[in-house]
C-alpha cells in the first residue's frame, strides 16, 4: 500500500474519530451512547495501528505528527478519570479521611509534639510571668486581646457581646476565619515540601504564638470569658492545624527518607495521600470557623458552653479514631 | 520503580514527552515551556481579579445595600476560594485546563499522558503557594517554580513533582495535503536514469520539504533543495540536462517524486505480500470487545 492510497483509504475514519474527539473538548461533554462508544474503540485502535503502520515505513513527520496528536487526545478521552459525584464528598469526610488518618497517624503525632509542645510550655510560662509575652507578642495586641475578653467583673450589662457578637459582626468573622484559617493549614501543607521544615516553622511559631496569648489571658484574670470563648471551636481548630502538620511532614518525611524510590517518585507516592489529609483538615477548619463565628460568641451560661465544647472534643476523638473503621479500607 | 507508562529513553532534557500507551503505541506530547505558562499564568490572573471585581461591584450595588455583613463574608469567603481553588477546580473539572491554559493551548495530563484527576489538580495547586515563594509584592515570584522547571527536567515545578504531571502544549495538526499536484508534474523519462530508487524515507522527505514550499521564498528553497537535487542526480545515474539540477532543484525534487511514488507502490506491495495477506479495508475491522 502506497503512502497516497493509505491516507486515502484511512482518511474518512480519521475524520470521523476527529469529530467524536471534539465533542469531548466541550466544556459540558455529553457522553457518547454505546454505539458511539464501541465506534470510537474500535477507531481509536485501529488509529494506534495506522501510527505505528506510518512510523515504521518512515512516511514522513507530518502524517505522523497528525496521527500522534488525534491518538494523543483519544488516548485522553479514553481514559480520562470517572467524573466526580456529590456522594464521593460525602463518603471522602465520613469514610476515607478519618481512614487515612488513622494509616498515617504518625506524622500526626509528630505534628502534635512541633505544635502543642511549644503552645503548652509557653503557657505554663507566660502564665506564670505575664510580663513576658510583651516579648512573643506586641503590646497593642496583648491590650486589644484584653478588651476582647474582659475579666467577668468588668463586664457590664453592655458587656463584649452585645458590641461583638451582632449577628451581622458574626457573618463576616465566618467569612475572615473560613478565608485566613484555612489558608494557614494548606500553607502548612505545602511547605511541607521544604523538606519538612517549612512545617515545622509554621506549626512551632503558630504553636508559641497561641501559648503566648492563652497564657497572658489567664495569668492575668481574664480566663473566665477567654477559656468558654475558645473551647468549642478550639476542638476543630487545634486539631485540624495539627492534622494539616502532618500532611506537611509526610511531604518532607517523603523527601528525606525515599526509600527504595528516587526523592521525585517518592514525592508523588506519598504525596496523593497527603493532599487528601490536607483537605480533610480544611474541612474540619471550615467547620471551626462555623463555630466560632456563630456559637463561640453566643449568650448562653458558661456551663453550657463548656459542656458543648466537652462533646465536641469527644467528637472529634470519635470521628478521627473511630469513623469509618469497619468500612473496607481503600 | 518508575511511574506506568513513562518511558526513561528520552534524555532528561527534552522538549517532549514520551508516554507508551496500554495499545503499545508511543506517544509523543510537546511540553509547554515557562513563557506560554506565565502567560497563561497572567490571564488566569485578570480573570480572578475580574471575578473578585464584577462580585464586587455587583453586591454593592444589590445585595450589599440590604445585608452588607453576608456580602462582606461572601466577599472573603470568594477571595479564599479564588486563592486557593480556582486553579484546583479549573484542572479538575475541565480535563486539566483553566481558561487561561486553553487560551494558550496548554493542559495538565498525568505523566503518564492520561487526564488528571480532581485530587492530582488539587495536590499540584496547593504546593502551588511554595512554587511561588520568595513572595514579593503582592503576586509573589515563582522564584522556586522558575529554578526548578529549568533544571528538573520536563519543566515541572515542584507541584508537577508532587502530582506526577505535566504541562502540555496541544497540537491542532490537520491532515497533511498532497504537496504538488502529481498529474501536472512530467514524470523523468525511464531512458534517462539508471536502476536505483529511493527509500520511502527520502520520498517522504521530499514530500515534507515541497509541502511546506509556500513558505520559503524562492531563493532559499532552491538552495535548500539543491543539496539533495545533487545527491539523487548522482545516485539516480541523471542523465537529462544539467541544468534542470542545477538551476530549478525545486522543480528536480518534484518530479523525482512524480517518477517514483508509483514504483514505491510497488515496492511496498511485494513487501506486503511476503510479511502476509495484504490488509484492505475488510481486513481493518476488529472485534471490539464487550
Amino acid at each position: 500500500m502506497n503512502k497516497r492510497q493509505f491516507v486515502a483509504a484511512r482518511k474518512e475514519d480519521w475524520q470521523r474519530f476527529e469529530k467524536l474527539l471534539n465533542r469531548f473538548d466541550k466544556v459540558i461533554s455529553k457522553n457518547l451512547d454505546s454505539d458511539q462508544a464501541a465506534d470510537f474503540s474500535k477507531l481509536f485502535r485501529e488509529l494506534c495501528h495506522d501510527l505505528s503502520m506510518v512510523r515504521s515505513r518512515g512516511w514522513g513527520k507530518g502524517l505522523s505528527s497528525y496521527l500522534n496528536d488525534l491518538v494523543s487526545r483519544g488516548h485522553n478521552a479514553f481514559y480520562r478519570a470517572p467524573p466526580a459525584r456529590m456522594s464521593a464528598i460525602v463518603w471522602f469526610l465520613t469514610v476515607g479521611f478519618p481512614q487515612l488518618f488513622r494509616r498515617n497517624i504518625r506524622y500526626f503525632v509528630a505534628a502534635s509534639l512541633l505544635f502543642f509542645g511549644p503552645m503548652a510550655v509557653t503557657w505554663g510560662v507566660i502564665q506564670h510571668n505575664p510580663e513576658l509575652a510583651r516579648r512573643v507578642i506586641p503590646a497593642e495586641q496583648l491590650e486589644q486581646m484584653q478588651e476582647m475578653y474582659p475579666k467577668v467583673e468588668e463586664s457590664t450589662g453592655s458587656s463584649w457581646k452585645s458590641s461583638n457578637a451582632g449577628s451581622g459582626e458574626r457573618l463576616i468573622m465566618a467569612g475572615f476565619y473560613t478565608q485566613h484559617n484555612v489558608s494557614i493549614a494548606l500553607d502548612c501543607f505545602g511547605r511541607g515540601i521544604l523538606f519538612g521544615a517549612g512545617t515545622a516553622y509554621t506549626l512551632i511559631f503558630n504553636g508559641i504564638a497561641l501559648g503566648a496569648v492563652s497564657g497572658y489571658l489567664v495569668g492575668t484574670g481574664h480566663h473566665a470569658k477567654f477559656l468558654t470563648f475558645v473551647v468549642s471551636h478550639g476542638s476543630f481548630e487545634l486539631v485540624a492545624i495539627a492534622v494539616a502538620g502532618g500532611a506537611g511532614l509526610m511531604l518532607g518525611h517523603a523527601l528525606l527518607h525515599p526509600g527504595q524510590r528516587t526523592r521525585f517518585e517518592s514525592l508523588w507516592h506519598r504525596g496523593l495521600e497527603a493532599v487528601q489529609i490536607a483537605v480533610g483538615a480544611g474541612a474540619m477548619l471550615l467547620m471551626a470557623a462555623l463555630i466560632e463565628a456563630f456559637w463561640s460568641p453566643a449568650d448562653v451560661p458558661d456551663v453550657l458552653k463548656v459542656s458543648v465544647g466537652a462533646l465536641l472534643w469527644v467528637f472529634v476523638v470519635i470521628y478521627l479514631s473511630i469513623a469509618g473503621r469497619w468500612e473496607r479500607s481503600t | 520503580m518508575s511511574p506506568p507508562g513513562t518511558s526513561t529513553a528520552l534524555p532528561r532534557v527534552s522538549l517532549e514527552h514520551v508516554v507508551e500507551t496500554p495499545e503499545n503505541v508511543v506517544l509523543t506530547y510537546q511540553l509547554a515551556g515557562p513563557a506560554a505558562r506565565m502567560g497563561a499564568f497572567f490571564i488566569d490572573f485578570v480573570i480572578r481579579i475580574a471575578i473578585f471585581a464584577a462580585f464586587t461591584f455587583l453586591a454593592v450595588m444589590t445585595l450589599g445595600r440590604f445585608l452588607p455583613a453576608l456580602t462582606v463574608a461572601m466577599g472573603l469567603v470568594l477571595y479564599f476560594a479564588l486563592d486557593w481553588l480556582y486553579f484546583a477546580i479549573c484542572e479538575g473539572f475541565f480535563r486539566g485546563k483553566t481558561p487561561g491554559k486553553h487560551m494558550y493551548g496548554l493542559r495538565v495530563v498525568h505523566a503518564a499522558g492520561y487526564p488528571i484527576s480532581l485530587w492530582e489538580a488539587v495536590v499540584r495547586n496547593f504546593v502551588r503557594a511554595m512554587d511561588n515563594a520568595p513572595f514579593i509584592l503582592f503576586l509573589g515570584s515563582y522564584g522556586v517554580c522558575w529554578l526548578t522547571m529549568l533544571t528538573c527536567g520536563k519543566f515541572r515545578r515542584l507541584g508537577d513533582m508532587v502530582a506526577q504531571t505535566v504541562v502540555i502544549e496541544e497540537r491542532r495538526v490537520k491532515v497533511p495535503k498532497e504537496p504538488i499536484i502529481l498529474e501536472k508534474i512530467q514524470p523523468i523519462p525511464r531512458n534517462e536514469l539508471g536502476g536505483w530508487v529511493p527509500a520511502p524515507t527520502t520520498m517522504a522527505l521530499i514530500e515534507e520539504f515541497l509541502g511546506r514550499r509556500g513558505v520559503l521564498n524562492y531563493v532559499r528553497g532552491h538552495s535548500m533543495a539543491i543539496g539533495l537535487a545533487r545527491v539523487l542526480a548522482t545516485r539516480l545515474d541523471y542523465k537529462g540536462p544539467v541544468s534542470q539540477v542545477e538551476e530549478y532543484p525545486m522543480a528536480f525534487l518534484a518530479r523525482v517524486y512524480a517518477t517514483f511514488y508509483r514504483v514505491e507502490d510497488d515496492v511496498l506491495n511485494i513487501a506486503d505480500e511476503v510479511r502476509g495477506p495484504k490488509r484492505g479495508k475488510a481486513g481493518r475491522t476488529v472485534e471490539v470487545a464487550t
